[in-house]
């Protein structure tokens, strides 16, 4: 009996589920940062799959999140042609969510009131970002994605990338010194 | 005089490297001279220290997000799904 399974294509298979499958939590994250909404996300993420299982014939192995992040920014473009690419469209990623200390159980040390005032202050500095500083940031500092990783998320030069991270984490850091201060004032 | 301005060009140099120096990313890392000048400035000058702190704190700020951004486990379970179909309808 023939076996119908094409070796060539089982192999492409395997090769895609093998470069994909250990990426989709970062796909996920960066997507939801790029759209600002879990459910666009998810389709942005969908469809990349479905591009990048087309594109893996073409690609060489080497550096599969980065291989993905290009195709889910292209994605992003053509599906959001309207909206800039690297933008973050709806703040409502940080700013509707339960303050980020809520997320562990402080600790002896903690001082659970400061951290909330803190994440607070956080949250509005972040906000008064322009979108294009604040999306850099949520990547790198956030979503944990390297500068290179960023780049290619954003389509934007590495150096870029440095240069917005650095205004954006000192507008932000310059934003909460004052914040001690204003307690003290109660 | 000349050592204030001596002293502030010191603190320039090092608030714009000081970002590279905590996260050593791969891409962007100091040479080893950067370095040392840097830890040099940094074990005198207690204005850049407090700097260095703040970007610390940010960070352990911004790095409590990372847990509750989380992507949600079921749109996880969902794409590794797609990720099978596109397998299963490939073989």
């Amino acid at each position: 009996m023939q076996d119908s399974t094409d070796p060539q294509q089982q192999a492409r298979a395997e090769r895609f589920r093998r470069f994909v499958e250990p990426e989709i939590e970062v796909l996920l994250r960066v997507a939801r940062t790029l759209t600002g909404s879990g459910v666009d996300a998810e389709d942005l993420v969908q469809e990349t799959l479905i591009r990048a299982y087309r594109a893996t014939d073409k690609f060489d192995g080497r550096h599969p999140r980065a291989w993905l992040l290009t195709i889910l920014r292209n994605t992003n473009s053509n599906m959001h042609r309207r909206k800039r690419p690297d933008l973050v469209a709806d703040w409502e990623v940080v700013g509707g969510h339960r303050p980020a200390f809520g997320a562990r159980p402080p600790t002896a040390t903690d001082d659970a009131a400061l951290h909330a005032e803190l994440d607070a202050g956080l949250r509005r500095a972040v906000d008064a970002l322009d979108p294009r500083f604040r999306a850099v940031l949520l990547l790198v500092d956030v979503d944990q994605l390297s500068y290179a990783d960023t780049a290619q998320a954003l389509g934007i030069p590495v150096g870029t990338v440095m240069s917005r991270l650095h205004r954006a984490r000192n507008r932000v850091r310059t934003a909460l010194r004052v914040r001690p201060a204003t307690r003290s004032d109660r | 005089m000349i050592a204030t301005i001596r002293q502030m060009l010191r603190c320039h140099w090092s608030a714009r490297r000081i970002q590279r120096y905590l996260d050593a990313d791969p891409v962007a890392r100091l040479a080893p001279a950067e370095l040392r000048r840097l830890e040099e400035h940094l074990a005198r000058c207690e204005r850049c220290t407090a700097v260095v702190e703040e970007h610390r704190l940010l960070s352990r700020l911004l790095g409590g997000w990372t847990e509750f951004r989380a992507p949600d486990p079921r749109a996880v379970a969902r794409l590794r799904a797609t990720v099978d179909s596109l397998v299963a309808d490939a073989l």
